[in-house]
């Protein structure tokens, strides 16, 4: 009994102690947090992060260092689109950074992000990676590939065009990730915008029979074709990269798809920054937009993930081959933004699910 | 007009109403408790017919079924371990049968989720099993298999805690009567321990099935799909109000469930004759290493084999300086929401209880019951209706810390309610008269005399809420503001990109935390 009583105590002890802190700390939150441009305090900013935090979480460290400004983020995945949304009538985010440029394109169509103004660097990125008004910008650019399992499968016998993923031949050879993820999505809109819906809609539901495993992210893909579960799989070309600098499971091989003369080239999409309206720290937000576009800065938002910068200037990660390197699907990546709702509604039509049942 | 209303508070108060005051907070506390899930049916309402429509067609026969089956299976393995267990325990010469009596209850301190990652790093398609055999084990971990073994091995103890408990106090005359007249020991087995342990039975088995409906964590780091995960992954993806619609069909099953149970429960009713004796046991005789075998297999399975992966994981964390400045930031996060649900939770369970206890009445029954919303139904429900809720009407709350704590306190208030009920049920209502002949209002003797009295129930149940609230997921993951991580958060997220040596570390933590309650549960069983 006395031992229980002790616990108890010590409990006591901790429970004490964490919510004299919280009371300190919700006092804090609140001076920041507090709307309205006149409360917020210059020295913060806030950034909803979609992308892979170990990709994330080096550049704003840096960001820290160079500026002072301090960082709160979120990395919440596919959700901040839809959490941006709800929280438009109380702005929480300043800054978005998203690994899909149709995402970011549908939120400025949706107005919830802002046009920064005037700022410094902003040339370096070509126009066709920017937002008309650049509220958003691309940083990084990633190429839809098939990665390939050199023990299982020899590079010749890899499909060389992305409808070759039909073929019976490669019945349960390789996996996909389910059709709510956020790069299925870009490649798909790519597709919808070359084929038409009808022609997508029936790769799709062809597709998903064919494929071997539909998987939650692209990193588990990388893992399985890695480990020799799957023979190829459809990721992004940084994967690929990835897997080769893992320890063990590394022999794997990339082809880059639709490059015959006459086809329709690899499906791109990028990685970018882009400011929220009315959020709580406007000043902050343009201080990183300038510093993001330094070039050492490029250099490292690439480089993290193993994507390409999209600034010609800034050097790419050793072996990546760049974008002027292999035919590129020529439409203008803001065009995303349009398909980018609907897209969905094609993907679950044709029978391949958004999320993992 | 004024007269019939007055009937009717004469009426639900059983004749003689609280104190007006008093029954106002507990009646605020109550309706706080019950907004988010109430606000996530009424939102539903909004979802239109269309969308109801595709819904009940497209989506929710599926999971009805992958979350139905996976209830019912775990639900038949945890009650075939769990009273084979107690049986065990209890009523047979196994050796060190006191022991495991609590380490077989051990399985609790290990959320399932953090069980699931384990049972990843060893069974999983790249685990350890591949790299020692040169092949993953022929059923996948990511299978409906694997998802049934990994919540039954982690729920069993349910049904073996409350089967133990019902075999302590049942009487042993039926038992002993049945073997005078020549039945042997699986006989009396068979036909009059286990017909007299089917309430128990039924009782374990509803809180498993609970469990399920509820688990998070678990199902979606295997990536099997229940109502819980397509909830969650619905919030992740552009329609909320689909989510709304999911978490309605949810509700009624949760309440289909408890409903059933009320029922069981009033139906199913054994009496046991005389006071409990010192049981004569059963001699297992050349059965005795067999059992003792199936007894230790259980415990390796579901504590030495997810600890020891633990173990090994935060040693080469440690060696890799996973124990840095963040982790501890993490660490006094989950300190700090967790600590404040605590302390919220102690002191708003005890106007609820106060009035369940000293007015009981269909008025105090119904504000119980309503507080009990929040605790019943699953966390990623409360969670939903706390976001709804808190961008339209609490602003200010919203993105804070504070929103996780409050979402703690709906979720766990309950587990204070019956702790501190339990010590009021220790106090004389005489010393609450003289106490109010002595002078003082109705909140004045809660808090000057009451409080005191029940104080190691008040302080049991937040040592509760305080554990519950450290292992939460769902609710964590979607409420948490911008920078600001949780152990729990960290466990799931490093685990998702499969680092375990940041995953372990923090797993440990909670694991270590977890044991603490552990004893308290035991004593009351």
């Amino acid at each position: 009994m006395s031992r229980s009583r002790s616990l108890i105590a010590l409990l006591l002890g901790v429970v004490l102690v964490a919510s004299a802190a919280l009371t300190g700390c919700a006092a804090d939150t609140d001076e920041v947090s507090g709307d309205g441009p006149e409360l917020s305090e210059p020295g913060s900013l806030v950034v909803y992060s979609s992308r892979n935090e170990k990709f994330v979480d080096p550049l704003l460290d840096k960001f820290e260092a160079d500026t002072g400004i301090e960082v709160s983020v979120l990395h919440a995945g596919d959700a901040v689109v839809n959490k941006l949304s709800e929280e438009s009538r109380n702005v929480q985010a300043d800054i978005v950074i998203a690994n899909d440029l149709g995402a970011l394109e549908y939120l400025r169509m949706e107005g919830l992000l802002t046009s920064p103004g005037n700022v410094a660097g902003i040339e370096s990125i070509d126009e066709n990676f920017r937002a008309v008004d650049d509220s958003w910008v691309a940083v990084s650019a990633r190429t839809r590939v098939i990665m390939y399992n050199k023990d299982l499968i020899s590079e010749d016998e890899v499909p060389t065009r992305v409808e070759d993923l039909t073929d019976p031949a490669y019945e349960g050879m390789f996996a996909i990730t389910r059709g709510g993820n956020s790069g299925m999505i870009g490649h798909v809109s790519a597709l919808r915008y070359e084929w038409g819906d009808e022609r997508t809609e029936e790769w799709i539901a062809d597709v998903k029979d064919n494929a071997g495993a539909i998987m939650e992210g692209h990193g588990d893909i990388r893992r399985a074709v890695g480990a020799g579960e799957f023979a190829f799989g459809l990721v992004n070309n940084y994967y690929y990269h990835q897997q080769l600098a893992e320890p063990t499971d590394n022999n794997v091989g990339v082809v880059y798809p639709d490059q015959g003369p006459g086809e329709m080239g690899a499906v791109v999409n990028g990685a970018g920054v882009a400011v929220v309206a009315d959020g709580p720290n406007p000043e902050s937000a343009r201080v990183f937009l300038e510093w993001v576009l330094l070039p050492e800065n490029q250099r490292e938002f690439s480089w993290a993930s193993l994507e390409v910068p999209i600034n010609p200037e800034i050097e790419a990660v050793p072996d990546a081959r760049p974008i002027s390197d292999y035919t590129v699907h020529a439409m203008p990546l803001r065009e995303l933004g349009a398909y980018w709702e609907d897209t969905r509604t094609v993907i679950e039509r044709a029978g391949l699910d958004l999320e993992l049942k | 007009m004024n007269d019939l209303l007055t009937r009717i508070r004469v009426r639900a108060w059983n004749g003689q109403p609280p104190d007006g005051r008093l029954s106002l907070v507990a009646a605020i506390i109550a309706v706080v408790m019950a907004m988010p899930v109430a606000y996530v049916v009424w939102r539903s309402a909004f979802a239109g017919a269309d969308r109801w429509l595709r819904l009940l067609d497209e989506r929710v026969p599926g999971l009805l079924w992958s979350t139905v089956s996976l209830a019912l299976g775990v639900t038949a393995i945890a009650v075939v371990i769990g009273v084979a267990l107690a049986w065990l325990v209890h009523r047979t010469d196994l050796p060190g049968r006191r022991t495991w009596r609590w380490a077989l209850a051990l399985p609790l301190a290990i959320p399932p989720y953090v069980g699931a990652i384990t049972y990843i790093v060893v069974f999983g398609p790249r685990g350890w099993v591949r790299d020692w055999f040169g092949a993953p084990p022929p059923v996948s971990i990511y299978s409906f298999a694997g998802v049934l073994f990994v919540l039954a091995v982690f729920t069993y103890p349910y049904v073996f805690l409350v089967t133990g408990a019902a075999l302590t106090r049942m009487g042993r005359a039926h038992e002993e009567a049945a073997r005078s007249l020549g039945l042997g020991p699986l006989a009396v087995l068979r036909r009059i321990t286990l017909p007299m342990l089917r309430p128990a039975m039924g009782a374990g088995a509803v809180l498993v099935i609970l469990y399920v409906l509820s688990d998070f964590g678990a199902v979606a780091i295997l990536r099997y799909t229940t109502f819980t995960s397509a909830i969650y992954y619905q919030m992740g993806g552009f329609d909320t109000l689909s989510a709304t619609v999911l978490s309605v069909v949810l509700i009624a099953l949760t309440l289909i469930v408890l409903a059933a149970e009320a029922f069981g429960r009033r139906r199913a009713r054994f009496d046991s004759s005389g006071a409990p004796r010192p049981a004569d046991l059963v001699e297992l005789g050349g059965w005795r290493w067999a059992a003792l075998g199936f007894v230790a297999a259980v415990l390796a399975v579901t504590v030495v084999l997810p600890v020891g992966v633990l173990v090994y994981w935060s040693a080469i964390g440690v060696g890799e300086g996973a124990l840095d400045a963040r982790f501890w930031g993490y660490a006094f996060n989950t300190a700090q929401v967790a600590g404040a649900a605590a302390l919220v939770s102690m002191v708003a369970a005890l106007p609820v209880v106060y009035l369940r206890s000293r007015h009981p009445s269909p008025a105090s029954s119904a504000l119980e019951r309503l507080a009990y919303a929040g605790y019943a139904l699953p966390g990623v429900i409360v969670a939903l209706g706390l976001i709804f809720f808190g961008i339209r009407y609490l602003p200010w709350l919203y993105n804070t810390a504070g929103m996780i704590a409050l979402a703690y306190v709906v979720r766990f208030l309950p587990q204070a309610m019956q702790s501190t009920g339990s010590s009021l049920a220790l106090v004389s209502p005489r010393i609450d008269e003289a106490a109010r002949v002595a002078g003082l209002s109705p909140l004045a003797v809660i808090a000057r005399v009451i409080t005191p009295l029940v104080r190691p129930g008040m302080l049991a149940g937040g040592a509760l809420v305080f554990v519950s609230s450290i292992k939460e997921l769902p609710a964590t993951l979607l409420l948490r503001p911008a920078g600001f991580d949780t152990l729990a958060v960290r466990v799931w997220v490093e685990a998702s990109e499969s680092v375990y040596y940041l995953a372990a570390p923090a797993a440990l933590l909670i694991v270590a935390f977890s044991v603490l309650p552990l004893k308290w549960l035991l004593d009351r069983y």
